[in-house]
């Protein structure tokens, strides 16, 4: 461990702009989701009315947490929210383990750190003082947030040490794989699954055998139940778990070589396969994980929505406050549910049409681009190749999330035929999506070096556009900007063609207007 | 083949910057069909940024530039059909084998010959089923090589191509170029390996911060540059140091050493020859004295008189 000190001074500086983000975000939701649950159930009686429709409502359940929170309010407060401030805090361990300890290994960089006079384990010992670190700070910021929104003390520091639990397990679990997996992208698979696997192990848990939920780091964490009893002794799980994962680590590490992993690399093929002979066939290539990845991430998101769609009924009945939030009123308000939903996917739809537009970039500013474009494909194919992926994958992923709404729903009413009808209305916003892509390559074009700022911000734009518009009162100005505004609210709202084709043919503008800049100017700066 | 009358590569007066930096001032580059031309030049003096403009990836700010009868801006795609790249920093994609990528880059190209590439890669001992993530340096170096060399191109653009090759597989890639040498093609060799440009180069062009300083054979260079002179005579050593071309004379009676530009070589033997020479050794003047000459002219400046008839 000599010189772990001295790195993680070093660790610290290298993530002084990132980890600030992150660590706002997870105390941000706990301040919003306090207030909100504060304002919306702040008679005994609310809260036992929400008590006993949430309590028969398997698929909130599902989504959030263990019924028992129910209890008080500032139990309400982490049944709804600690699931998703776990995956976030979750995701950021992966990070921050995986970036300083395999990603450095497979870059070559933590080859110069280690030449230094460091010990071996001193990159790991750093990576995971560091998750400590941010840990404790997760721990403080959510108890600030939750006490200082006038929840109990006491359960408000229970809330945060067991988030931070979930946090440490994470990032014991990130270092276990990094030393199991030779490069970063199958750390982040394995880790990302295990989040995953923990959510839903955690959901099958609250509904059927609890067992289950001791199964998984997210329950764990749920089960000190905060504000409802403050059970201090699961803490002790992640703490033994996070202990057992950090030694098996380290003794991982002593076993292999630098920049080995534990399973070996399989070799690869000696010959391209006739499909990978083009720029097209390159960058379907490149692109198909991440693309299979995002559709399964967008379907399993649809049929979350979707399996919550017959029940939002009643639970609009119990909270008036929450349909000021749907397009429509209260009236129809399952069609305006599913209309909200269907949005915020595409959304993110656009925001995986955007990562995949900007793979451009990325080939061009790492040098990959040069060798493709010394051969005989012109610019307009090599543009081409890689936004074939971004427009044809968001079509994709939009299918994805109707299809998983569509099934989830469809099944929870007995109606088969809401799968086609669920696919029609996440395809009335392919439009917008491509819009979005579309302004992506205009920045691409002209301003290569701020496109991917310019592009997400556009994303980020239309996101604030479509979620708060109404509740912030924007001016109209400022909302036309953005095409989700333009784009009809199906099913609620009956579609008309006219706007769609006029995004349709605009399209079309930005994308030559994009590929005329490309042409002019140099390729790799 | 292309028309075989003109240049393969004809520059003229190219310049090119990049925000305030000047990366090309008025460079010239002339290189003629069937020939290896070696092309020179200090880290950071263009070579690869020439390079770059010839792919049609950059595009120049003034000047002339024409290649195989195109414009390598305007005829980019064409033009590619007939050349091959190599590029000093190859970076490829991580999930992808070798293999993979060299038969990616030929279709791309146009067309691979399957036979050539497997002897390619057991001459040069690659293996293609790794990743790429998996390869070292020399080895993704050897994978660019084989995809351009797989090629039949009638023009090579390789820019310093064995960065990170052992000595084994330089010699690999020498016998290689002298086969493409024979087959009448073209080469543009970009290196910083002297013996290997001797070995293989039939003209070289040297050039320094954007500007040619130098182009021809090399015993055209080799001639303006100095000989060393270790000599004994007979009588005493004298009129030597107003001989024009003498340089760091160090005299002693019957002995001296000194330098003499190339061209001034035949006056003073003859002078020599008439004080009786009991011995003496010349030493021709290296390559890397030639080219240490011209990278550090700079530093030099003005106090240092060069060979006199260096031009520009």
């Amino acid at each position: 461990m000599t010189g772990a000190g001295g790195l993680l001074r070093f660790l610290l500086r290298r993530e002084r702009f990132a980890l600030p983000w992150w660590l706002l975000g997870a105390a941000l939701l706990v301040l919003i989701q306090s207030t909100q649950s504060q304002r919306l159930y702040d008679t005994p009686e609310a809260l036992a009315q929400l008590r006993q429709t949430l309590g028969g409502n398997t698929a909130v359940i599902v989504m959030s947490g263990p019924t028992r929170l129910l209890e008080s309010i500032g139990g309400e407060v982490v049944f709804e929210i600690f699931a998703f401030v776990a995956i976030l805090v979750a995701l950021m361990n992966m990070f921050l383990v995986g970036r300083h300890t395999r990603a450095d290994e497979e870059t070559g960089r933590a080859e110069l750190i280690r030449s230094a006079r460091l010990g071996r384990r001193a990159p790991l010992g750093a990576a995971l003082l560091l998750a400590g670190v941010a840990n404790l700070a997760v721990a403080v910021l959510v108890f600030a947030a939750a006490a200082g929104t006038g929840l109990p003390p006491s359960g408000s520091l229970l809330f945060g040490f067991a988030m931070a639990g979930v946090g440490v397990t994470f990032a014991g679990l990130t270092a276990v794989a990094a030393q199991v997996f030779e490069n970063t992208r199958a750390v982040y698979g394995a880790v990302g699954l295990a989040i995953g696997a923990a959510y839903a192990l955690r959901a099958a848990g609250d509904v059927g055998n609890e067992a289950l939920s001791w199964m998984s780091p997210i329950g764990w964490g749920q089960r000190t139940f905060p504000y409802a009893g403050d059970r201090w002794w699961p803490l002790l799980v992640p703490a033994v778990a996070t202990a057992l994962l950090v030694a098996v680590a380290a003794a991982l590490l002593e076993r292999r070589d630098f920049g080995a992993g534990l399973v070996p690399p399989r070799p690869g093929r000696a010959t391209a396969s006739r499909a990978l002979g083009s720029p097209l066939g390159l960058a379907w290539r490149l692109q198909r994980g991440t693309l299979i990845g995002w559709w399964f991430g967008l379907f399993l998101l649809g049929a979350a929505y979707g399996s919550i769609g017959d029940t939002i009924e009643q639970y609009i009945e119990d909270n008036p406050q929450v349909a000021e939030f749907l397009p429509g009123g209260a009236s129809d308000v399952v069609d305006a549910y599913l209309a909200l939903t269907v949005m915020v996917s595409a959304l993110i739809a656009a925001a995986y049409g955007v990562t995949s537009a900007m793979r451009v970039r990325g080939e061009e500013t790492s040098g990959r681009a040069e060798p493709v474009l010394a051969t005989a494909t012109s610019r307009a194919g090599w543009l081409a190749s890689h936004l074939s992926v971004a427009l044809v994958g968001s079509a994709l992923v939009l299918a994805a999330i109707g299809l998983g709404e569509g099934l989830a729903y469809g099944l929870t009413v007995s109606d088969a035929g809401q799968i086609p009808r669920m696919v029609a209305v996440a395809f009335v916003y392919l439009p917008a999506v491509w819009l979005v892509i579309a302004a992506a390559v205009v920045g691409i074009g002209w301003l290569p070096r701020v496109a991917a700022a310019l592009a997400w911000a556009a994303v980020g734009y239309c996101a604030v556009i479509a979620m708060f518009a109404d509740s912030l009162d924007l001016p109209g100005w400022l909302q036309s900007a953005s095409p989700f505004t333009h784009t009809p609210q199906a099913p609620l709202e009956s579609v008309a063609a006219a706007p769609l084709l006029i995004m349709g043919a605009a399209v079309v503008a930005f994308v030559a207007a994009g590929y005329a800049g490309l042409r002019r100017r140099d390729v790799g700066y | 083949m292309g028309t075989r009358t003109g240049p393969a590569i004809e520059i003229a007066g190219l310049t090119k910057s990049f925000g305030r930096t000047k990366a090309l001032d008025g460079l010239d580059l002339t290189v003629t069909p069937g020939e290896v031309h070696g092309f020179l030049g200090p880290n950071g003096s263009g070579k690869t940024t020439t390079i770059r403009i010839l792919l049609g990836l950059l595009r120049p700010d003034a000047g002339t530039v024409r290649m195989l009868a195109g414009d390598p801006w305007r005829d980019a795609v064409a033009l590619h059909g007939r050349l091959a790249y190599v590029p000093g920093d190859v970076t490829l994609w991580p999930g992808i084998t070798g293999g993979e990528v060299i038969d990616l880059l030929a279709r791309m190209r146009g067309g691979l010959d399957r036979r050539r590439r497997d002897e390619l890669l057991e001459r040069f001992d690659l293996d293609p089923r790794k990743k790429a993530r998996a390869y070292s340096k020399g080895n993704r170096q050897k994978v660019a090589l084989i995809a351009g060399l797989a090629s039949d191109a009638e023009l090579l653009l390789l820019d310093e191509p064995t960065s990170g090759l052992d000595p084994l597989m330089e010699s690999v890639f020498q016998q290689c170029i002298n086969e493409v040498k024979r087959q009448g093609r073209t080469v543009l060799l970009s290196s910083h390996i002297l013996a290997e440009v001797e070995a293989l180069c039939d003209r070289v062009s040297i050039i320094r911060q954007g500007r040619t300083v130098e182009s021809g054979t090399l015993s055209e260079l080799r001639h303006l540059t100095r000989t060393s002179i270790a000599v004994e005579t007979t009588r005493p050593l004298t009129g030597l140091d107003a001989l024009p071309g003498v340089h760091d004379l160090v005299l002693a009676d019957h002995h001296a050493r000194f330098d003499v530009d190339s061209a001034q070589l035949d006056a003073v033997v003859q002078r020599l020859s008439t004080l009786g020479v009991r011995s003496l050794t010349s030493t021709p003047p290296t390559l890397e004295e030639m080219f240490l000459r011209h990278y550090g002219d700079e530093q030099a400046g003005g106090e240092r008189p060069v060979g006199g008839t260096v031009s520009s």
